[in-house]
This record gives structure tokens, sequence and C-alpha cells, in this order.
């Protein structure tokens, strides 16, 4: 049986409390947290995260470098006023490059938002998508700890832990 | 969802299109959702990473076997780690293959109905505790030299999931090569064991790198795109030199009587790879074929219950939000 397919979510994590919230991915979910466990499984297996958010795939507006060389790519638009997370993928140059949150923006629609952004910083890619519909886990001291110490304190965690194994040198297990 | 664009070689603006697309590749940028990119560059990305999500996937059959029967509860940790990471690792490679525009649901049913493949060295069962080891060790090790290469493909998501993959993989196999020295310098019963598990897992382990260059039709237009960055045959003598000589000197002696070191080039020769046998399980005659996807449509089927359930939870809080 097929077309059961649940919606997909935009994963977005925050490593630290001062590092940038960036886009790492999608999960499949029955609603918004459910996402938010999922997303916990995938990305957060390893430490370290102090917040998650997640947002439906199909409401983030896309717009890439080429599409940017076009006059019409970001036509205003007319909507009501809302705020929008805006992202930022800097360099298409190395691998680890993620699309980074340069800030909230009030406008009128994507568009618009990332016509603001782009004033403040440059990209390659840049996408859109209305606060209204992200969700987030809270940055209490409460939550970040019962959402993210469990995967800290993970055994097994890092490769580190054997260090380096020879045929010689093998310690007991 | 990702607009899809045209890249057909018919298409009036291809050729103009294709060389910008190579130039970009050539100055070492990656590629995203949404850039233009020829059909078949496409058509490759989505057949090579479902068939490694696929892989993932399935590759926690034979080592789940023995997570009840591992022989200490550290081992029982270090191995439910490991198989939750192949689920995870199965999670960032369906996603980049989504960012192409195929969906998720596609690529499970290709799976389920036998459609789709995944790596041949699920098909082989794991016999003793050893094996788990040699997988850690050998397969994995083979699995990361595969994957450092990919980590510096030329489309983005891709190489993102490759790098996550490969700083996981990396446990996986040092995990792998201490359960073997362990057993390698243990007693008679597990040296032998551990003997019997490289006899068993050596020739699978090379035909993971894929048929020789000069059998590989996909080969060189991979190379031209930057999908792939290093040829099967590189792939597979990157992996013998590493792992026979710590084999050896571990005590153990790979089933191959025409393994030698070649001085002039520093690399160590294999004998001839019994290649019959790898087309035949990936026909679908290895001997655990069937029992693999048998048990991944059980899981499928046995899990839908939860799926509904979840469905209609979801669908009530997002009523509830909306009163």
């Amino acid at each position: 049986m097929w077309g059961t397919e649940w919606p997909r979510y935009e994963v977005m994590k925050q490593d630290t409390p001062r590092s940038p919230v960036q886009m790492v991915g999608s999960v499949h979910a029955a609603d918004p947290e459910h996402a938010l466990l999922v997303a916990r499984h995938v990305f957060v297996r390893r430490p370290a995260a102090y917040a998650l958010f997640v947002a439906p795939a199909e409401a983030f507006f896309h717009i890439t470098q080429e599409a940017l060389k076009d006059p019409g790519g970001l036509s205003p638009e007319e909507g009501p006023e809302e705020a929008y997370w805006v992202f930022a993928k800097r360099s298409h140059r190395r691998s680890m490059v993620y699309g980074d949150l340069l800030g909230r923006f009030l406008a009128k629609g994507p568009a618009d938002a990332i016509a603001q952004a782009l004033l403040q910083g440059q990209g390659v890619a840049f996408w859109a998508v209305p606060e209204r519909l992200v969700v987030g886990t809270e940055s209490t001291e409460e939550v970040v700890e019962s959402w993210f110490a469990p995967a800290k304190e993970k055994t097994y965690r890092l490769q580190s832990y054997y260090g380096l194994i020879t045929a010689k040198g093998v310690e007991d297990a | 969802m990702v607009r899809l664009r045209i890249g057909y070689p018919e298409d009036p603006d291809y050729g103009e299109r294709l060389a910008e697309f190579e130039a970009r590749i050539a100055r070492g940028e990656k590629l995203e959702p949404g850039d233009w990119m020829p059909a078949e560059y496409r058509r490759q990305l989505i057949r090579m990473i479902s068939q490694h999500a696929h892989s993932e996937w399935v590759g926690m059959l034979p080592e789940g076997a023995w997570i009840p029967r591992a022989p200490s509860i550290r081992r029982k940790l270090i191995l439910l780690a490991k198989v939750q990471d192949e689920a995870g690792h199965g999670q960032y490679l369906y996603h980049a293959a989504e960012t192409l525009g195929v969906t998720r649901e596609e690529m499970v049913e290709a799976l389920l109905s036998g459609r789709a493949k995944y790596s041949n060295i699920f098909n082989y069962p794991t016999l003793t505790w050893a094996d788990v080891g040699i997988i850690g060790w050998l397969v994995d090790g083979m699995a990361i030299k595969n994957q450092t290469m990919l980590a510096q493909c030329s489309y983005g998501p891709y190489s993102r999931a490759m790098v996550r993959i490969c700083a996981e993989e990396t446990f996986h196999h040092k995990q792998g090569k201490e359960a073997v020295l362990l057993y390698a310098k243990g007693s008679r019963k597990q040296r032998q064991m551990v003997q019997d598990a490289l006899n068993r897992w050596w020739w699978p382990t090379l035909m993971m790198a894929g048929p020789h260059d000069t059998d590989s039709p996909h080969t060189p237009l991979l190379l031209r795109w930057g999908i792939k960055t290093k040829t099967n045959d590189q792939v597979r003598q990157e992996f013998l030199n590493e792992h026979v000589p710590e084999l050896l000197d571990a005590g153990l002696i790979p089933p191959d009587p025409d393994l030698r070191y070649d001085e002039k080039t520093g690399n160590w020769i294999h004998g001839p790879i019994p290649w019959d046998e790898f087309w035949k399980v990936i026909q679908g005659e290895g001997p655990m074929n069937r029992h693999r996807l048998e048990a991944r449509r059980r899981a499928h089927e046995e899990g839908r219950w939860v799926r509904e359930a979840l469905e209609a939870h979801g669908r009530r809080r997002l009523a509830q939000a909306a009163d």
C-alpha cells in the first residue's frame, strides 16, 4: 500500500548557544513534534546540540545563485507582513557548508525577506521560511539537558575511544 | 519540493548549460539542489545514493542478529551503537537522494519489490561472533575507502552525508579491528574462528569495490562529473595496501595463494577474484538474498500499525492546534 508517505520536515540544528542555526537535512514525520523526535535520533546521535528546529519542507522558498542573476527572481510580493527566517549557504567550495541562519526579517513574502537579507550577507543559495511554521526545542537548561545530554554521555560515541590499535598492542577487552 | 529542471541533450540550450556545469565542477564547486544539472548526472546520483541508503538499511540485519548474542555487555553496547548508526546513515542518504526529486516512498518500494540493488556483501550470513569483528574491520574498512572518496563528490548533499558517515564509520572500523585482534591472539579456538571468518569474508570484501575498471561502464562519466573521484581498482588497491600488512602482523592469512607484495610499485597484488560468484549473488542467488529482503518486507509490514497510529496522532494534534 503506497501513497502514505509522511510529510518531509527540514531540520535545523544549533550546536551551542553561540553557534549558528544550520540546515542539516530532513526527516519524514507525522507532525512537527514527531519530526523533532526523529531529528534527534538522526542528527544528534552524537554531540553537540543546543537546539533543534523543524519546519515543513514545502514551506521553504529556495533560490539558487543562478536564479539570483535573474532580475525577476526576487520580484516583490504583496502578502501580509510577517517574520521569516532566512538561511544562506556561503560557499560552494568546501564539503561541510550548510545553510546558516542569517536572521529574522519582517517581509511581505519570502522573496522580499531574501532581498532584505541580501543587503546583509552574501551567499550562493538562500532559503526563507515563515517563522510561524518553525517548531523548536526550548532553550531552557532543563530542556537542553533532557533532549541532548544523553547523546553526550553515550558510550562508544567517538573513534578516539579506541586510540591506536595494532596487532602487538591490543588490550584485553 | 525541488523544482526539476530539464537537462536532456535534446534541449536547445543543453550544450551551453553543460559547458557551464562542467566548468563549475572543474573549479571544484559543489552542486546544490535546484542548480542546473544534466539529467544523466541526476539519474546516476539517484541510482548511487539510493543503493547506498538501501545498503545501510539491509546492512543492519547481519549484525543486528548478533546483538542478543554478543559475548559481553561492552560488546553488546558497541554493537547497538553501531547498528543504530547504520539506520542513521540510511536516513542521511535517503535525504540526500530526495533533494534530487525522488521520493522516499519510491526508493523504499524499489528496495522491497527487489528492483533496487544494495551492496552484495550483505547477502552473506554471519555464522559466528568473529564475523561481526571481520565485518567491522574489513567490510567497514572497504566502505570507508569508498566513502572518503565520495566525500569529495561534486554533489553537495551527498558529499555532506559522506563526511558525517565517514566520521562514524571510523569508529566501526576501529572496534572491528580491536575485536579481531583480540581473537587473533586469543585461544586456539578463537584464532580458528577468526581465520575462518576471514576466509569467508575476504573475497566478498574485495568485490565490494565493484567490478574491475575495464568492466565498469559507468566509471568514466562518474569521474568526469566528479561524482566519483577514484576508480574501483584504485579503491581496492588502497584497501589492500592498508589491511594486508595488518592482517599478516596479526597472524591471519588472507585466503589468496597468489597474494604478493610488489616491491616496484609498493602495492599488494591479489590473485583472480571469483567474479562468477559476484554476478550470481547480484542476480539474487546468494545465500541470504531472499532472507534479507523478506526480513525488510516483514519489518515494513509489521511496522504498519505504528505508522498508522502516529499518523492518527499527528492528524489529531494538527486539528487541535487549528482549533
